[in-house]
């Protein structure tokens, strides 16, 4: 979402400007040429549409239930796209470590893969929760304690500098041992 | 100190995302209130009154003059504003280069892109790190450094802070004469294969 950011911004950024200036455009070209007015943008038909219309009016409904929803989007963007990164304990003062939430799943996930009772697993990670899924052929109840044991063992070895929850869990997958 | 290597992370879209929130909380409320005011909140009255209020037209038309320097100025600084936006948001990150003296006549920096090959160059030597990458970021009175560093499959990530910092970073201190070089870290846990064999 820090993508959508960085693009909607500047653009938002263009769109003020270009509003700015066919403004200016547009108000010039009416008081000092107004034989080639409209220059840019057919205004005197915007101002015809708009005559007659009250408040009330469903096109004005329309056009202000639009305009509410595309600022709640631009709303959720800037509220979402912010980042996710996993913070580690800081080895000496003016050094900050940090690692993606991604590649926190990745190291957990080949830790709980290489159990040998494990046949799938996927992996979420955040700075708060650790999330397993795994599935095998044998008893769940065993090898999610043994998964467990094994995921919390890696979270210890990691310098994480806050500790995520760990929920784990396995299901029986059909097949042949 | 922590603050600035916190703040060396990632490029900061705090005004970024100032711009936007803003932009988006203007669009809602407006919105909002055009539907409210249509469904007669504010009184039923107002709600059937033209959109192209008389009022508003008498005004216009009575201080013509008025109102065309009023838009003129508002679309100069519309424009001014949304320029400078977008002008700001597009800019590259800058990557100073870090200044060695001062003394007029005798100025020394030492380029940016030397600094990162440098620290890259060590970097990539520790055991256990297969790729790193390095930028100096801030500003040329207050640098500090960004690295990625890429780990191998089962590399203890003390150990490589350890030679990070104790190996690398102190290098590149004691290279530029400061007592501290504030640094932000980002590792990637586990992005390369391991050469050891899986299976024994």
């Amino acid at each position: 979402m820090r993508f959508v950011l960085r693009l909607l911004s500047p653009l938002i950024g263009l769109v003020v400007a270009a509003i700015g200036a066919i403004t200016t455009i547009e108000v010039v070209t009416a008081w000092l040429a107004p034989a080639s007015s409209p220059l840019v943008v057919p205004w005197p038909a915007w101002r015809d549409g708009l005559d007659g219309l009250t408040w009330s009016s469903g096109a004005v409904r329309t056009i202000a239930i639009v305009v509410g929803v595309v600022g709640l989007l631009v709303l959720l963007v800037g509220l979402v796209a912010r980042r996710h990164d996993v913070a580690l304990t800081d080895p000496v003062p003016e050094v900050t470590v940090t690692t993606s939430p991604r590649s926190l799943a990745r190291a957990v996930g080949h830790e709980v893969r290489s159990h040998a009772d494990v046949v799938s697993a996927s992996v979420v990670a955040s700075q708060k929760k650790v999330v397993v899924k795994a599935g095998t052929l044998d008893a769940p109840e065993d090898v999610r304690t043994a998964v467990r044991e094994r995921v919390d063992e890696v979270l210890t070895r990691l310098p994480l500098a806050h500790r995520p929850r760990v929920s784990v869990s396995v299901a029986a997958t059909k097949g042949v041992k | 100190m922590s603050r600035r290597s916190r703040r060396a992370v990632a490029r900061s879209t705090a005004a970024d995302r100032a711009r936007v929130l803003l932009t988006g909380l203007v669009l809602l409320a407006l919105g909002v209130l055009v539907v409210l005011l249509g469904y007669g909140v504010f009184g039923s009255n107002r709600a059937q009154r033209p959109v192209v209020d008389p009022v508003v037209s008498d005004w216009i038309a009575g201080n013509a003059d008025l109102t065309r320097w009023i838009a003129i100025v508002g679309g100069i600084v519309l424009l001014v504003v949304g320029l400078t936006w977008a002008v700001r948001s597009l800019r590259p990150e800058p990557r100073p280069d870090v200044l060695l003296s001062e003394v007029p006549g005798q100025r020394l920096t030492v380029e940016h892109s030397a600094i990162a090959d440098a620290v890259r160059a060590d970097a990539e030597l520790i055991d256990g790190v297969s790729r790193a990458r390095v930028r100096m970021v801030g500003t040329e009175r207050r640098p500090a450094l960004r690295m990625a560093v890429w780990l191998v499959e089962g590399t203890d990530v003390r150990d490589v802070w350890a030679e990070i910092d104790g190996r690398v970073l102190a290098r590149a201190r004691q290279a530029f004469a400061v007592d501290a070089l504030p640094t932000a870290v980002r590792i990637e846990l586990d992005a390369a294969a391991s050469h050891a064999p899986r299976v024994q």
